[in-house]
């Protein structure tokens, strides 16, 4: 059937692209002004009564032609056609060029890299069993069918991040996930990676003092190597094409990587938490918008520190569609346990219920719009009940109870705390790759 | 933390710990520092990129002779701001081409959502589809 999608100007390249990566290179594509959300009709209506900013031509008449002026020859193309990435190698050339050529071609973080030459790539396939030709998995760089990625390629990206062979599997089970770190929506993403089990201390990775800064290899190149993959084996981060957050996100540049302090905590660890053994080395993921620091610590003082009511005050300015993941400082796990919170269920437990809503505030935010309001009417719950409910009632802010994560990190030099708007997406066994 | 990782962390070298300096901590003399510098030995790099699908090509459907007694759906994907301006594009038609038989409709789901069930009853009782808004 003849259908034509209109698109608004911003996203002219996307579309073009999007049209042609799904078959479809010449599909007629109508363009508004940008934005049409939050116009008057007035406003719309000039733009429907105007011309399409791109072409120039005026718009209801290309809609009409677009669906009724006779096929070219190349619309009515059929057929299979091969996408090139490029040689297998670069250069030769001196390394400090080859910097530049892969810079110049967006196949960094922008910051030095390590040249991935063949041996520097051998050495690091030595710290996984698996050939380098297996295929690892698939990831979509954006709303694109996924590229698909080896061992070999995986190890190009984990060198050009800077990470030891030891590293690898844990670099292997992230990409094996096929999730990316690098969104395509319009919201500037961050994402973060729990890492639990033993291997933490076999790669001395930090979950102490400064755990969450740049203080240490693992933590900084596992990470870092996240982004490289999802820039390179799946084509993400392409600001236009498979990158449309709006301002971006620092925690792109290598991810927020926690090392679970699993030995300070009175609580199972989070893999635990999600079905594996203690003694397995696992890697989970999140996903969201970020996460900001708690306001001090009031623990520090006389009074009793009632430390769930604080998170609940930071969760409190979150948007639920994302989960709360709270990172707290092991002498905050010690004083929530004394307090009778002895496991982080039951923390959950308490920050479900307490952490609240009014319905006309869950109402306008945008991804209830966009995301629950589509649910509410196909009948979904909570959704569909929340939005039959009056504007002054009172709803959870999460829709789950499972949107709430804990996870114990840091030195004990402050009962420090920070809260993710972030929802966990899975957990991959490192040892798997190993 | 031994003593010699926290002079380092001053930037103190281990050497205040010896007896006596340590020649091997010594900053190269001068006669070194300008000796010329060899040229960049030459390396290949690999290609870091992953692999792509082929691409089908789909053709696109026939185009109609005329939209004048047809039945056009507007669809609304979802994005905010996307159904009010089909009401507009409704209302142009209704003026415009007032033979034209329009019928506005919300996909089910978030716009990342498919929608079968929309989409066959457009085919079923339709003659051509506008989707908007890709924002």
């Amino acid at each position: 059937m003849p259908t034509t999608p209109i698109v608004t100007q911003a996203f002219r390249d996307l579309a073009i692209l999007n049209v042609a990566k799904r078959g479809m290179p010449n599909l007629r594509i109508t363009f508004t002004p940008h934005p049409v959300a939050a116009k008057t009709p007035a406003q719309l209506h000039a733009y429907v009564e105007g011309n399409d900013p791109v072409s120039g031509k005026p718009m209801m008449k290309e809609i009409v032609e677009a669906l009724t002026v006779p096929l070219r020859a190349d619309e009515e193309k059929t057929g299979l056609v091969e996408v090139s990435v490029g040689p297998v190698k670069y250069g030769p050339d001196t390394a400090k060029n080859l910097q530049q050529f892969y810079h110049d071609n967006a196949m960094t973080d922008f910051l030095p890299i390590l040249i991935p030459t063949e041996e520097e790539v051998g050495e690091m396939l030595e710290g996984t069993s698996h050939p380098p030709d297996e295929v690892v998995g698939k990831m979509a760089g954006g709303a694109y069918p996924p590229w698909s990625y080896t061992v070999k390629q995986v190890a190009i990206n984990a060198v050009m991040a800077g990470c030891k062979p030891e590293y690898f599997p844990t670099v292997l089970a992230i990409a094996s996930s096929g999730t990316p770190s690098l969104m395509s929506s319009t919201n500037s993403f961050a994402y973060a990676a729990v890492i639990n089990g033993p291997i933490r201390d076999k790669l001395n990775m930090n979950y102490g003092i400064g755990a969450l800064g740049p203080f240490a290899q693992p933590n900084a190149a596992i990470g870092r190597a996240w982004t490289l993959v999802s820039r390179n084996l799946a084509n993400g981060g392409v600001p236009g094409d498979t990158y449309m957050g709006s301002q971006g996100n620092n925690l792109n540049y290598n991810n927020l990587i926690i090392a679970e302090n699993e030995a300070a905590s009175p609580w199972v660890p989070l893999h635990v938490q999600k079905g594996f053994k203690a003694e397995e080395n696992v890697v989970s993921l999140f996903r969201g918008l970020g996460i900001v620091p708690g306001q001090g610590a009031r623990g520090t003082s006389t009074d009793t520190p009632k430390y769930e009511e604080q998170f609940s005050d930071l969760f409190s300015v979150f948007t639920g569609f994302f989960g709360g993941l709270v990172v707290a400082d092991p002498l905050i796990a010690a004083n929530l346990k004394e307090r009778g919170y002895d496991t982080k269920d039951k923390l959950i437990d308490w920050l479900y219920k307490n952490t609240t809503q009014t319905v006309k505030d869950y109402k306008s935010r945008d991804f209830a719009y966009g995301f629950d309001y589509p649910r509410a009417l196909k009948g979904l719950e909570p959704y569909k009940t929340w939005y039959a409910m009056p504007d002054d009632a009172v709803i959870p802010r999460w829709p789950h109870r499972d949107d709430i994560n804990v996870v114990v990190l840091g030195g004990q030099t402050n009962a420090f705390f920070q809260g993710g708007s972030l929802s966990y997406t899975v957990s991959v066994s490192i040892d798997k790759w190993t | 933390m031994n003593r010699r990782t926290l002079l380092s962390l001053l930037g103190a070298s281990p050497a205040l710990l010896a007896s006596r300096p340590a020649e091997t901590e010594q900053a190269p003399s001068p006669a070194k520092a300008t000796k010329a510098a060899a040229p960049s030995p030459k390396v290949e790099g690999l290609n870091p990129k992953g692999t792509p699908p082929p691409i089908q090509l789909i053709p696109m459907a026939r185009r109609l002779d005329s939209l004048n007694g047809k039945t056009v759906w507007l669809v609304d994907t979802g994005f905010e701001g996307g159904g009010m301006l089909l009401e507009q594009m409704r209302l142009w038609f209704n003026q415009n081409m007032p033979t034209v038989n329009v019928i506005f409709r919300r996909k089910a789901g978030p716009y990342m959502e498919d929608d079968p069930v929309l989409w066959k009853e457009i085919k079923d009782k339709g003659d051509a589809a506008i989707m908007a808004v890709g924002h």
